[in-house]
Parts: C-alpha cells; sequence; structure tokens
C-alpha cells in the first residue's frame, strides 16, 4: 500500500479537523486512510482534459433567494436551551486566546 | 379482534383509511395499539430510539375529530397511518441524535420540513429510528445507541445507514418512515429488510431540518411495505420548500399510473453491472429473474452502457467525506452537542468534545475530508472527482435516451452477519451499486423480489428513474408488485407468527426529553448498547 500520509501529516490533520487524537489513535488512522486513499486511485488515472466540473447534481441552480422580509425566529432562550453553558443570554466558553482561566 | 390487539403498523395505508372510514377502529386505537406493539417488540430489533406518544395521542385526537365530523378527506391521505422518522430529522419536543455521542443530549427546538409534511397528511407519528452515526455506514453497527438488527434474521444487519426505517418496516412497528439517502442510505436497507425503499430524484424532498452529511448527494424518502404506500408518502413530502434552496416545485402525483403496467416501456439493462466483480449469484438471478418478468409484462429491455459508473464509488468516498468534513464543523461543544468538561481554552475543549463525541467512522470521514480538500491535494482528487461526476450524468443522460429506467442489483449480497464485514474499504463495496444514482442526482428506488436462492434472505431490485422522473421507477415496480406481491412483513413479527421473535424494550419517550440531558440507551465505555 502506498503512504500516502504519515503520522505527522494525520497529526496536521487532526489539528486542522480540530479532532484530538492519542498516540495509537493517530496510528490507526494513518493505517485507515493510507488504505481509503489507495481505494482513490482510480479519480487520478481518469483523462479529464476538458470535462467541465458538475458541482451540483441540478444544473442552472444559482443564488436562490427568498424575499427579504422580517420572519419570526427562536427566542433567545430556545437557541440556548441546548447550549452546554450559557451566561447573561449568551453561549458560554473558555478563554479564546489560550490558557486563561476563569474569570 | 379486539381493536387494541390489532397490528395496525403491519397494515397498509389503504387498510388503515378503510377501516377508519367505516369506523371499524379509531385514529386512538390505532396510536396506542402501534405504541404498544413497539413496546412488546421492539427488544428484538431495535429499530426505534424514542417513542413519541404524546403527539401520536394528539395526533389521533384530530383525525378522529374529523371522522366523528365526517371530514376524514380532510385529513390527508395519511390519516392514520402510523409513521416514524429517521433520528438525523428533527421533531421539536424530540431527541435528535443522529445516533451519535454528540448529539445524544440534543433536543430538536424545531421540525423538518419531511417530518411536518408527513404529520400533516394525517400521520401519526410513533418515534425516532436507529441509524448509522450521522449516516456514515451500511449496517448500523457504527450507531452509538447499538445496531438495529434485521427483523428476517436477528443475527444479521438491517443495512444502513438509515436501518432503524428499514427494520421498523419490515417488522410491521411501521407502516412508513422516513430516511435519508446519501450513497445507498435508503436503498441498501430497503434490499437487506425487503421493504420497498425510494430515493427521489435529489430536489424532489426538501433536506430542510434534516442533518447534512453530503448536501449535494443526501436525499429524503420513504420505506413502505408496498409501491402505492410508498408513492403516498412522496406525494405527502414532495415540493419547493422555502427552507431548501434546492427543492424543486415538484407537483407530480406519484401514484397516478401505478396501475398502467409496463406494455411499452424501455427497460435498461446494464451489462457491466450484471458481470460485476463481487455480486453474488443469488442477488444476479434475482435481476435476472425481475428483468424476465418485465418483458414478459411487455416492457421492451434495453441493455445500455454506463461507461464511467465504476468511477463513481472513488468519486463520492471523494465528494462525500469533502461534505461531512465541511458539514460537521458545526459541531463545535459551544452551541448544542457534547462538551468535554473541564476545558481552560477553547481549542482544547473542541479537540477534546469532537474527539469523544464522534464515533471511528465519523472521525475518520472528516479526517479525510480535511486531507482531501487541502491545497495541493483538492486538484488531485477533488476537482477530478467532480470531473467524473460530469461523465457519469453523460452517462446517464445518454442511457436515458433509450430507456424510461433502468433495472440493476441494490446490492451485491444479502444481509450479512454483525462484525462480519469489518473493514472499512470492504463496508463501502455495500453501496458499488447505489452510489453513481446520488453523483447523478437521478432517483432509485429498491423494489423486493422475495428471497434469495442461497440465504433465504430478501434480495431487493433497484429500479433508477431520469431526474424529476420519478414516476417511471414506480411505475415498474408497481407492476413486478404484481407478480412478487406487496412486501410481507417479516414472518417472525408477523401478527399470526408460528415462531414469534419480538420481545419487549424498555424505550424512552420523548416527554421526558429534556436539552442537556443524555437520551438513555448510550452504549457505554464497555461499548456495549443498553437495550
Amino acid at each position: 500500500m502506498a503512504q500516502h500520509l504519515t503520522e505527522r501529516d494525520v497529526r496536521g490533520i487532526a489539528e486542522y479537523a480540530r479532532i484530538g487524537l492519542d498516540e495509537a489513535e493517530v496510528a490507526q488512522m494513518t493505517a485507515d486512510l493510507n488504505a481509503i486513499i489507495d481505494s482513490l486511485k482510480p479519480i487520478t488515472e481518469y483523462d479529464l482534459a476538458g470535462v467541465e466540473p458538475t458541482f451540483h447534481p441540478i444544473g442552472g441552480l444559482s443564488n436562490v433567494m427568498r424575499e427579504d422580509a422580517e420572519e419570526p425566529g427562536f427566542a433567545q432562550e430556545v437557541a440556548l436551551a441546548n447550549a452546554p453553558a450559557a451566561q447573561d443570554g449568551c453561549f458560554l466558553v473558555p478563554s479564546i486566546l489560550g490558557e486563561g482561566g476563569d474569570r | 379482534m379486539a381493536a387494541a390487539e390489532r397490528a395496525f403498523p403491519a397494515m397498509g395505508v389503504r387498510e388503515i383509511r378503510a377501516g377508519l372510514a367505516a369506523r371499524e377502529f379509531s385514529a386512538r386505537e390505532i396510536a396506542e395499539a402501534s405504541l404498544a406493539r413497539i413496546r412488546a417488540l421492539d427488544g428484538a430489533t431495535h429499530a426505534y430510539l424514542e417513542t413519541t406518544e404524546r403527539l401520536a395521542l394528539d395526533q389521533a385526537e384530530r383525525i378522529d375529530a374529523a371522522v366523528a365530523a365526517g371530514e376524514l378527506s380532510a385529513c390527508g391521505p395519511l390519516a392514520g397511518v402510523p409513521v416514524a422518522f429517521k433520528d438525523n430529522m428533527n421533531l421539536a419536543g424530540t431527541h435528535t441524535t443522529c445516533s451519535s455521542a454528540m448529539l445524544a443530549n440534543y433536543v430538536s427546538p424545531y421540525t423538518a420540513t419531511c417530518v411536518a409534511r408527513t404529520i400533516e397528511a394525517g400521520g401519526i407519528p410513533l418515534g425516532k429510528l436507529n441509524m448509522d452515526e450521522f449516516a456514515f455506514g451500511s449496517s448500523t453497527e457504527t450507531s452509538a445507541f447499538g445496531p438495529s438488527r434485521n427483523p428476517w434474521d436477528l443475527e444479521r444487519v438491517p443495512g444502513g445507514s438509515s436501518g432503524g426505517s428499514a427494520a421498523a418496516v419490515a417488522a410491521g412497528l411501521a407502516t412508513v418512515a422516513l430516511g435519508s439517502d446519501t450513497g445507498g442510505s435508503i436503498r441498501q436497507p430497503g434490499s437487506f429488510c425487503g421493504t420497498v425503499a425510494v430515493k427521489p430524484t435529489y430536489g424532489v424532498v426538501s433536506r430542510y431540518g434534516v442533518v447534512a452529511f453530503g448536501s449535494s448527494l443526501d436525499q429524503v424518502g420513504p420505506f413502505a411495505r408496498s409501491v402505492e404506500d410508498a408513492a403516498l408518502a412522496c406525494n405527502a413530502i414532495a415540493g419547493r420548500d422555502a427552507l431548501d434552496c434546492t427543492s424543486q416545485d415538484v407537483r407530480t402525483d406519484f401514484t397516478a399510473n401505478l396501475a398502467e403496467g409496463v406494455r411499452g416501456m424501455r427497460i435498461g439493462v446494464v451489462p457491466a453491472f450484471m458481470e460485476a466483480q463481487g455480486l453474488t449469484s443469488e442477488v444476479k438471478a434475482k435481476v435476472e429473474e425481475a428483468a424476465n418478468h418485465l418483458s414478459a409484462l411487455g416492457a421492451k429491455l434495453v441493455e445500455v452502457d454506463l461507461p464511467n459508473a465504476q468511477a463513481a464509488m472513488s468519486a463520492y468516498y471523494v465528494l462525500g467525506p469533502c461534505e461531512a468534513f465541511s458539514n460537521l464543523a458545526r459541531f463545535d461543544s459551544v452551541r448544542y452537542g457534547y462538551r468535554d468538561p473541564g476545558h481552560k481554552d477553547l481549542g482544547g475543549q473542541y479537540e477534546a468534545s469532537r474527539a469523544a463525541g464522534f464515533g471511528p467512522e465519523a472521525r475518520r470521514r472528516i479526517m479525510l475530508g480535511s486531507y482531501l480538500l487541502s491545497a495541493g491535494v483538492y486538484d488531485t482528487y477533488y476537482y477530478p472527482a467532480q470531473q467524473v461526476r460530469t461523465l457519469i450524468t453523460q452517462d446517464y443522460a445518454r442511457a436515458y435516451e433509450q430507456v424510461d429506467c433502468i433495472l440493476a442489483p441494490v446490492s451485491p449480497r444479502t444481509a450479512f452477519r454483525f462484525g462480519e464485514v469489518s473493514d472499512p474499504t470492504d463496508m463501502y463495496l455495500s453501496d458499488m451499486f447505489t452510489i453513481s444514482i446520488n453523483i447523478a442526482g437521478n432517483g432509485g428506488m429498491s423494489m423486493p423480489v422475495g428471497l434469495g436462492a442461497d440465504t433465504n434472505l430478501p434480495v431487493g431490485v433497484q429500479l433508477i428513474s431520469p431526474q424529476f422522473k420519478d414516476e417511471n421507477m414506480l411505475r415498474a415496480a408497481a407492476a413486478l408488485e404484481t407478480v412478487y406481491g406487496p412486501a410481507p412483513v417479516a414472518p417472525g413479527f408477523a401478527p399470526d407468527a408460528v415462531e414469534p421473535l419480538g420481545r419487549p424494550a424498555s424505550l424512552p419517550d420523548a416527554a421526558d426529553a429534556v436539552a442537556g440531558v443524555d437520551l438513555p440507551g448510550l452504549a457505554g465505555a464497555d461499548g456495549k448498547a443498553g437495550e
């Protein structure tokens, strides 16, 4: 099997995708992803010169807009009902810029 | 038999409507007996994650009031029909977990359009149905609540990702269930469980309120035990919705030509599909048998070529994960979903929450999508996959110059045993005949054609329609139904079962749903679900 990704690559992808993996998971993920990427090979072997891409199955669909009119939305308490933590009508998160501790 | 003992979810739409019209039973009796049947039997199948008793009884009351006023006809085409929904569909006041630990404590503040339309059409909502986590899988084995079991053989998977929907209909625990299909997730479980299973053309049904997986591929559709019931469900859910910009103004009556027969229809067969590696002889024999029946009924069989269809699999495993990576970025442990406790910085909280909230297959697909969309790699896989999509779409367009619909296998094999397919790339082969239909955005359905000669398990054949000509495949399916009959309830769950397989389930009900509190049944640290 071709080595498309090293464990170092996988750590980088995990960081970008915001998924924390431990060492054993990194090793397993590296093996799994290399096998899957291998199976994608046919895509790289097609002669696609001059073929336009299709990004969406319904041709001619673009900028579908509704009228810009006021409509009812969620009340604040409904929007916050599923939040793991909320305070003063806002979503509550830990410090964004590094280890800030509680404030 | 007393009405309370009747197996209403094992009945069809016509039978229920006739009984209501004749006041043989009430909608309240349907709701109560249906929920009682689920609680008595679903311990064996684990199709349901949560029941919706209050909603069922409220709906029944509306229908009974209409019947009392002599206005049953105003109740909609699914009046009194027991219905249930895949758990990636929001229904206000119920958990919508996507069978993931990430959303185990999520309670919907709103209702998906397809769900709302099913209820507006008179359906009695019984509950929410198990699935592969975020629809990533072909067996329901990736559900964080434990797998569903195939009602035909409890040692086997029901297929997936809409496995709970297929199992519920096959076990007679719902008359109609909705599922979603990104690469085969309606059709493959329909084939494994022996139900009619329809993935309409992309754009026929609004996805508003259905948790997104691959937004250029996802489509909602029904499971039922007869073609007519599936077509009635399509009528209820199809059409333009301002809340999904891909939904189209479809006003087709999907039942209109079911009785026409196939005389004069041109039906395509794809020789390369029939010779595909991995296609089992019993499935191949059933597809050939169905072709012969269609021919005998007056259809003209035409060989068509889809030269680029074999590239659909790799195109799908590029496009699907890329779109999933993008769609699953929203699970940020801030607005809803699982939050790993005790973190002092947001980045660490993201990583720990997403690592713990997503199961292994979800993590794989997110990671793969992240890689495939990265600079330099994009041009190697993602862009070519979209070009391949053009070739596949053109293949189908050429084929449909010659035929009105195409007949093909659904799955290369019948239902497999739990754990039998463990390698991710082997599991992906389950969808080898269904994926190209999503890539091109066509309609596709699984039509049950009896049991395979070797495994004695249900086999479905796939009928594939041109875009927005879904009535073509339904017409051919209805013709096959005149030969094979409507799909039966699995023998162990039939109301008159000789060897009943069902056993009681302890199911949570949406009456107890509280945002932030996990739906009971989440698999513990030992990996075993509490059934």
